[in-house]
């Protein structure tokens, strides 16, 4: 099974709990993925795994076939591997711009100069001035983001993301909170911008009515392992997932 | 611009301040700009990177007491000041290895731990230190670069256009540190170090390098101890010290630049005018510290901006 990013029998254990439990995930280039699963299914940890914000206890990972198990986070995103958080994660007090900046300078590993005013690093400024423009927070962007509004800080959440210019982005409940009119504006922001930045997303979403429509490829998992994967219509007709989602149109 | 005007203003009257002023009031200046150089190197820590070091006082003995030894061995103020400023960076380079691994409490005790060592070997060593003595005897060197200058340093007026040159050198390196790309790493990594990482941010690396600046602040500070006051003793590197720019910093506002040079300002004035009525002026600056900490966050800066409308 081949993936841009994959994972051969990843287990992550707290205590007697099995978070992640053997799972041979492979994240297919170019399709947009769902990983779906009741509460507790081990979707977050799974993420973390991949990010290296956790290590795991068993298993490898690759990504583009090279060994990643253990590589701190940093260094992911500088191969390509971005990721946003669940639980709002933004850098409060500075300005929502600067949100932005941070990961662009980073990208083109500008964050030791120490003695050119920010301001002076004109091709970052410039590009993070667009992807302001994407992700709609333009007119807040000298906003301290703390000041933001939940949903404003969710797209500035996304921005983080996508500004590291990752080959592969994961998201986090990107609409955790949001009404359901913001919910499909903001996964269809995200299918645009998969798009055209040729990045690969795999989301965690709860929302069954957007996952079905807007993905390519959906990964059901329950309690810690992969119950189930593939398009969208396979998915809907698997009798397994529809037990887990007891009663639940899906 | 009006801002500008007025820092060129205060430039103008710093240069001529040895003419208005006496003795003792050109020798609390030099105190405020060593708080002024220890409290921005400290807020480097705290302000922006969001660790909080009880333990700086250390650095700057390091500082003082490498000057101090240049300066008994080699009688050049220069050698003597970047002797005690490289000692302190290495201290702290050394030292800050093993401090950043931790945040927050933990990392507070581990520094105010290493702080006491520190003291403790100002206190005991005496082959090297002079022990509870300290060092006695440190000439105020004069200032040579061989074959361009020599500049005799026994007036207090001439040490002071050294310090005063050397503090706003360091003060406007500061202040395009802070403004540029690794400042605004630094307060990305105080803001959430978890996103900080997740952008490919090195958290650790930055943290260890933040620490390092600020040490070497911490050591140019106290570097420029020795030649004015011809002596170092064991309490530069107590705890008791290391509070200074605490309190200098949460006086004049963590959040700004100018902060802790406010603070350092407000510092020795709120001192000399209560130690004329009680020994107790600790009490007294407590009390204001509390207030300001308790009704005003940012320190008095922020009421001034609040007010003022300028930064």
């Amino acid at each position: 099974m081949n993936g841009v990013i994959r994972t051969e029998n990843l287990g992550k254990y707290f205590g007697e709990l099995a978070a992640v439990h053997a799972v041979n995930f492979a994240l297919k280039e170019g399709l947009f993925t769902s990983i779906i699963g009741p509460n507790g299914a081990g979707k977050t940890t799974l993420i973390n795994l991949l990010s290296g914000y956790l290590f795991p206890d068993s298993g490898r990972i690759f990504f583009q076939e090279n060994e990643i198990t253990r590589m701190p986070s940093h260094k992911r995103v500088k191969m390509g591997i971005s990721r946003s958080f669940q639980i709002m994660n933004i850098f409060s007090r500075l300005t929502v711009g600067q949100n932005i900046l941070l990961p662009v300078l980073s990208r083109r590993n500008k964050n030791s100069s120490w003695l050119a005013a920010i301001n002076s690093q004109k091709d970052a400024v410039k590009e993070a001035e667009t992807i302001l423009q994407e992700v709609w927070l333009w007119e807040k962007k000298d906003l301290p983001a703390g000041e933001l509004s939940h949903g404003d800080q969710r797209l500035l959440e996304l921005g983080i993301a996508v500004a590291s210019h990752p080959q592969v982005c994961f998201l986090d409940e990107p609409s955790s909170g949001m009404n359901p009119i913001e919910r499909v504006k903001v996964l269809e922001l995200v299918k645009k911008l998969a798009a055209e930045r040729k990045t690969t997303f795999a989301i965690v979403e709860h929302d069954m009515d957007v996952v079905f429509s807007l993905s390519d490829w959906i990964v059901v998992m329950n309690r810690g392992e992969i119950l189930a994967e593939g398009k969208p219509e396979d998915i809907r007709n698997n009798q397994e997932v529809r037990d887990i989602y007891l009663g639940e149109e899906i | 611009m009006k801002k500008n005007l007025a820092l060129l203003v205060l430039i103008i009257f710093l240069f001529l301040l040895p003419i208005l002023v006496g003795k003792y009031l050109l020798y609390m200046t030099i105190h405020i700009l060593l708080l002024s150089l220890f409290a921005l190197g400290f807020n480097l820590l705290f302000g922006y990177t969001g660790l909080l070091s009880f333990g700086q006082a250390g650095f700057y003995a390091v500082g003082a007491y490498a000057c101090a030894k240049v300066l008994l061995v080699v009688p050049s103020l220069l050698a003597g000041i970047f002797g005690g400023l490289v000692v302190a960076g290495v201290a702290a380079l050394v030292l800050g290895i093993l401090c950043i691994r931790h945040t927050r409490i933990y990392f507070s005790m581990l520094t105010l731990s290493f702080g006491m060592m520190i003291f403790s070997l100002a206190w005991k060593w005496r082959d090297m230190t002079g022990g509870d003595d300290g060092l006695v005897g440190i000439p105020r060197a004069p200032l040579e670069i061989p074959g361009l200058l020599k500049l005799n340093m026994t007036p207090m007026e001439n040490y002071y256009y050294v310090v005063l040159i050397f503090s706003l050198l360091a003060i406007y390196l500061f202040h395009r540190l802070v403004n540029s790309p690794l400042g605004l790493t630094l307060r990305g990594i105080r803001d959430s170090e978890t996103r900080a990482a997740c952008v490919g941010i090195s958290v650790v690396n930055y943290r260890l390098l933040s620490f390092t600046i600020a040490g070497v602040y911490a050591g140019l500070a106290g570097a420029l101890l020795p030649p004015l006051e011809n002596t170092v003793t064991p309490p530069v590197a107590h705890w008791s010290h290391s509070a200074e720019p605490v309190l200098a910093t949460l006086l004049g506002g963590i959040y700004s630049f100018s902060g802790p040079i406010v603070g350092a300002f407000l510092f020795y004035i709120i001192k000399d005018i209560i130690v004329r009525f009680t020994e107790y002026w600790l009490i007294c600056l407590g009390v204001i510290v509390l207030i300001l900490v308790l009704g005003f966050r940012g320190g008095v800066v922020s009421i001034w901006e609040r007010k003022g409308g300028q930064g």
